[in-house]
């Protein structure tokens, strides 16, 4: 099952803290948002392998934005 | 914008598109789009802010507080332009960039700073044989940080690693520099800053102190003048201090050396802030000095017209940040604005600056800061109670403030007392 990793607050991507390939667990931090000079960190909510990173570095996010896509089991 | 308004001189605004719609705008004589939302495309963009100010035909660049009002490469290139750069030379600059290099100016004139080294740390085996002699804990702190950002505490020889990888990695990231320094933890530290105003000619003047030591995350949300703590004696002594460190870094314009008071009582050169700050206002209102209007004309190559025993502080005053925050987590809150009301100002012992409007959007991109709102009285419990009753009527709707916070600190004994240090509201919220 796909699922995808979303932006829970607006902002810029700090950074990406996986790699395609990556194997998360739930709760674990993927990406990084600047978000009024702060550093919000964006949890996994499934266990499962990184397939495909969809942002990079000074992305504009909106809440919902899609960050990080997951092959959960 | 005003103080050029008062002086006949006109002003150009830049916005990014973020700020498109923004109020301080409308008072600008013409506005320039200097990019987009992202302010490493926009505010951060040499290439477009130089842009702006040619085409503009601007004389002089006035770089505020935030972003690159502190950066030397901008100054450079607004100067290498044949435009004036409302601040200190870029060489000067480039120099103060480094607090190693200004810690060295302490040291070799009689300056007392925080305790620490004067070079930068290479490694982890430097760090743990200075914590073998010295003990913990101790601060590691960027060479090149700022705004709260780049300073690791150290508990134990155990977290070293860690913390040095990531104040290093913090400082490459942030800073596009991963050199740090040591400093020793003074415990209960207050923040106390001095303003001074240094003209071409040799002339530096202190417009008094101010107390800044009510923060959350190393980033300042009550500040006042005079300090609660500082005597006659201490102020006389930080003046000499403030005089020598400009005059040793010739250092022209207006600036901010800020220092520790320990538990004891002993005060210690921390840093200079080589730009307008935040809470010069605070300032204002005891000075009855305009430092703005005197930066432009120290900028212009005005002779200071006033001298230091020409200065007197009437008063107390207070300035409260008013942020886009959680008022407990201070977890950011940026939105929009559905409803605002201001309290009434009769411009005599309340001032509200601030960059809102109602149906204006707080965008996620920048500092949080929304207002400041700043109170005068004839003694500090004065000041208390009207900065009290001006946050009582201040609301605003759609997101969330600090109103609360600020409230909260104002009628704490604590506060009222004076009893304050850099850890208070941590305590507060701990109890």
């Amino acid at each position: 099952m796909e699922v995808t990793v979303n932006a829970h607050m607006p902002g810029l991507v700090a950074r990406v803290e996986v790699q395609e390939g990556d194997q998360v667990k739930k709760g674990q931090t993927v990406a990084v948002i600047n978000c009024m000079k702060n550093e919000l960190f964006v949890k996994s909510a499934h266990d499962g392998i990184v397939k495909k990173i969809l942002v990079k570095e000074w992305d504009e996010m909106e809440v919902g934005s899609p960050m990080v896509t997951l092959e959960a089991p | 914008m005003r103080a050029c308004s008062d002086l006949g001189i006109r002003t150009v605004a830049v916005f990014s598109e973020a700020d498109k719609k923004a109020p301080y705008l409308k008072e600008a004589d013409e506005t320039y789009h200097i990019g987009p939302s992202n302010p490493v495309k926009s505010y951060l963009n040499i290439d477009a802010l130089i842009d702006a100010a040619t085409k503009s035909g601007a004389d002089a660049v006035h770089p505020g507080y935030g972003f690159l009002s502190e950066n030397a490469s901008f100054a450079e290139a607004v100067t290498s332009h044949g435009i004036t750069w409302v601040g200190p030379s870029p060489a000067v600059l480039h120099a103060i960039e480094s607090k190693c290099y200004c810690r060295e100016i302490a040291y070799h004139n009689g300056v007392p700073f925080v305790p620490g080294t004067l070079t930068l740390v290479k490694s982890i085996d430097e760090i743990h044989q200075y914590v073998q002699v010295q003990g913990c804990p101790i601060v590691l702190k960027l060479d090149k940080g700022g705004g709260g950002k780049g300073i690791e505490r150290v508990e134990g020889p155990d977290q070293i690693k860690e913390a040095f990888e990531r104040i290093s990695r913090v400082g490459v990231l942030a800073f596009g520099c991963p050199d740090c320094y040591i400093e020793q933890e003074i415990l209960q530290p207050r923040h106390i800053e001095i303003q001074f105003l240094a003209d071409h000619y040799g002339n530096c003047v202190c417009l008094g102190e101010r107390e800044c030591s009510v923060q959350r995350r190393f980033q300042k949300i009550i500040e006042e003048s005079p300090s609660p703590v500082v005597i006659p004696k201490d102020r006389e002594a930080l003046f000499q201090y403030t005089q020598e460190l400009v005059k040793r870094m010739g250092y022209q314009g207006a600036g901010t050396m800020e220092f520790l008071r320990s538990a004891e009582g002993g005060f210690y050169f921390m840093e200079v802030n080589a730009r307008l700050q935040v809470e010069h206002p605070v300032t204002e209102f005891l000075t009855g000095i305009d430092i703005v209007k005197s930066q432009l004309k120290i900028a212009s190559g005005e002779r200071l017209n006033f001298r230091q025993e020409e200065i007197s502080f009437q008063g107390h005053s207070i300035e409260a940040r008013v942020y886009a925050e959680d008022p407990v987590s201070f977890d950011p809150s940026p939105g929009i604005i559905q409803k605002v009301r201001f309290p009434e100002t009769d411009g005599k012992y309340l001032r509200v600056d601030h960059a809102i409007e109602e149906g204006g959007n707080v965008p996620p991109f920048y500092d949080p800061l929304l207002a400041k709102v700043i109170s005068w009285g004839s003694n500090r419990m004065e000041a208390i109670d009207r900065l009290k009753k001006a946050l009582g009527e201040f609301h605003i709707e759609g997101i969330q403030t600090t109103i609360p916070t600020n409230l909260m600190i104002l009628n704490n004994p604590k506060y009222i007392s004076g009893e304050i240090h850099t850890g208070f509201i941590g305590d507060v919220y701990s109890q």
